[in-house]
């Protein structure tokens, strides 16, 4: 665990991913954060008490939701009918190898168990290389790699970037990111990202679907092809 | 440890009530439940429905649960066919894994919660055929106590020598001398021990799991 990471998802971003509110691109990023940053994990467990707290009671007046009176007894008998579970599953240690890098990083469990059919990796522009790897359909997700010395050309994003480093750095006109930080660009950022010694990451693009014409002009029309194609998928 | 020990004073003032609610030979259809169902916690109903399928507790446990379960549903979903499904979901996932719940690491009720999220997460899943490659269970993964991880279930111990034990036993705490009594000096089945302990299944064996790794580095610095 890594104690000296920067840049942390906010309160409120780890609420809505602890009461399960979030899409799964999403929710796999702060789940891979979660694991590697000790703040973060700590601050998890106190959410997840707070909302298992104020989980409504049925019986206070508070709960304004109710299921309708019915009969649920035929839904018990059978449910205990079932077999019960003796033995818990210990998680199956995946390891994903990550080709393009030249020393092999460990990946967080969930982006490991999500990769563990394999990766592609595709050269995107000088230097720049992405395995996607879809989540959802609301975003579009992957790995980046950036080879060292490489730039990322000047963009905008339509909708916001989630961003996780996971190896080495990079930086942009805002800072400089390390291992495990976790950064959001929404579309008023506008940045030119550069990587000196080589870089990792797990990116979660927002989907613009909701979108319609105004802004989209700002937009590289290729990216939107790019974007489309890996939504349509599971459309 | 302190919190261990009270969690477990706490439970030993009301044994007597699960006791006559679950006994280790009587067959378990024929539980005959007389006790006040108020006075007995989420945690007890738990622990008799994982360690001897007590279907009364399971049916109190569904009259706590399944409101709570419906509004964590709807605020999700927004649906309320779903949201009935979930509560057949969730409430299966109970019954099923209630043996495992170790009561070590929280709530029934954060038990419960975390369970009925992860089932929500995954139903909405598969109604948007997304991609199938994690599931809940990878995003939010049990609290698992990774260092315990290298021990096998079974061969937790078996080459740990009584005599070993009984040297080292009074540096153990009171909940895990009560497991290893159980299971390395009465010879008894994981089962038998947490239906006597009234403890989960999955509380003796992570308690088991740390008493013997405890004994094998006292064995260790000894020897
Ligand atoms: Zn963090």
């Amino acid at each position: 665990m890594n104690t000296e990471v920067n840049l942390h998802p906010s309160s409120e971003l780890l609420n809505q991913f602890i009461q399960g509110e979030l899409a799964t691109g999403r929710s796999v990023v702060i789940s891979a954060h979660v694991e590697l940053c000790k703040t973060c994990s700590e601050k998890t467990k106190e959410l997840q008490a707070l909302a298992v707290s104020s989980w409504v009671d049925p019986d206070s007046s508070e709960s304004s939701i109710r299921k309708t009176a019915g009969d649920y007894s035929a839904m018990i008998q059978n449910i205990v009918k079932e077999e019960q579970i003796k033995t818990e599953q210990l998680p199956e240690l995946v390891t994903a190898s990550l080709g393009l890098l030249d020393s092999s990083i460990s990946l967080p469990r969930v982006l490991a168990k999500a990769a563990a059919k394999g990766l592609v990796w595709k050269k995107v522009a000088g230097g720049i290389s992405e395995a996607q790897l879809p989540l959802d359909n609301e975003t579009q997700c992957g790995f980046i790699y950036m080879a060292p010395g490489c730039q990322v050309p000047v963009h905008t994003h339509e909708g916001s970037e989630t961003t996780l480093v996971l190896d080495g750095s990079f930086e942009d006109e805002l800072g400089k990111y390390r291992a495990f930080d976790f950064i959001i660009r929404d579309q008023n950022h506008q940045h030119q990202p550069i990587s000196k010694e080589g870089c990792l990451c797990f990116a979660v693009l927002d989907s613009p679907l909701t979108f319609t014409s105004g802004l989209a002009r700002l937009m590289n029309p290729i990216n939107r092809y790019r974007f489309r194609k890996a939504i349509s998928k599971y459309a | 440890m302190y919190n261990l020990s009270a969690k477990q004073e706490g439970f030993s003032t009301t044994v007597g009530l699960t006791v006559r609610l679950t006994s280790v030979n009587s067959p378990t259809q024929d539980v005959h439940t007389e006790y006040n169902p108020a006075a007995i916690s989420d945690e007890q109903l738990l622990i008799a429905v994982g360690n001897s399928q007590d279907i009364n507790a399971f049916n109190q446990l569904f009259q706590r649960f399944s409101n709570n379960i419906f509004a964590l549903g709807m605020k999700l979903t927004r649906n309320e066919q779903l949201s009935h499904d979930l509560i057949q979901e969730a409430m299966l996932n109970v019954w099923q894994k209630a043996p495992l719940y170790d009561l070590d690491r929280g709530t029934a009720k954060g038990w419960i919660y975390t369970l009925s999220r992860n089932r929500c997460f995954d139903m909405l899943r598969k109604q948007k055929r997304q991609p199938n490659c994690i599931s809940a269970d990878d995003i939010w993964p049990q609290e698992a106590n990774t260092e315990l991880m290298p021990f096998h279930e079974d061969s937790s111990g078996q080459e740990v020598e009584i005599a070993l034990i009984e040297r080292f036993f009074d540096q153990l705490s009171e909940p895990q001398r009560a497991v290893v009594e159980q299971i390395f000096m009465q010879d008894r089945t994981h089962e038998e021990a947490a239906s006597i302990l009234q403890i989960p299944l999955g509380t003796l064996k992570s308690r088991l799991r740390l008493a013997v790794a405890k004994l094998r580095k006292l064995i260790e610095v000894e020897q």
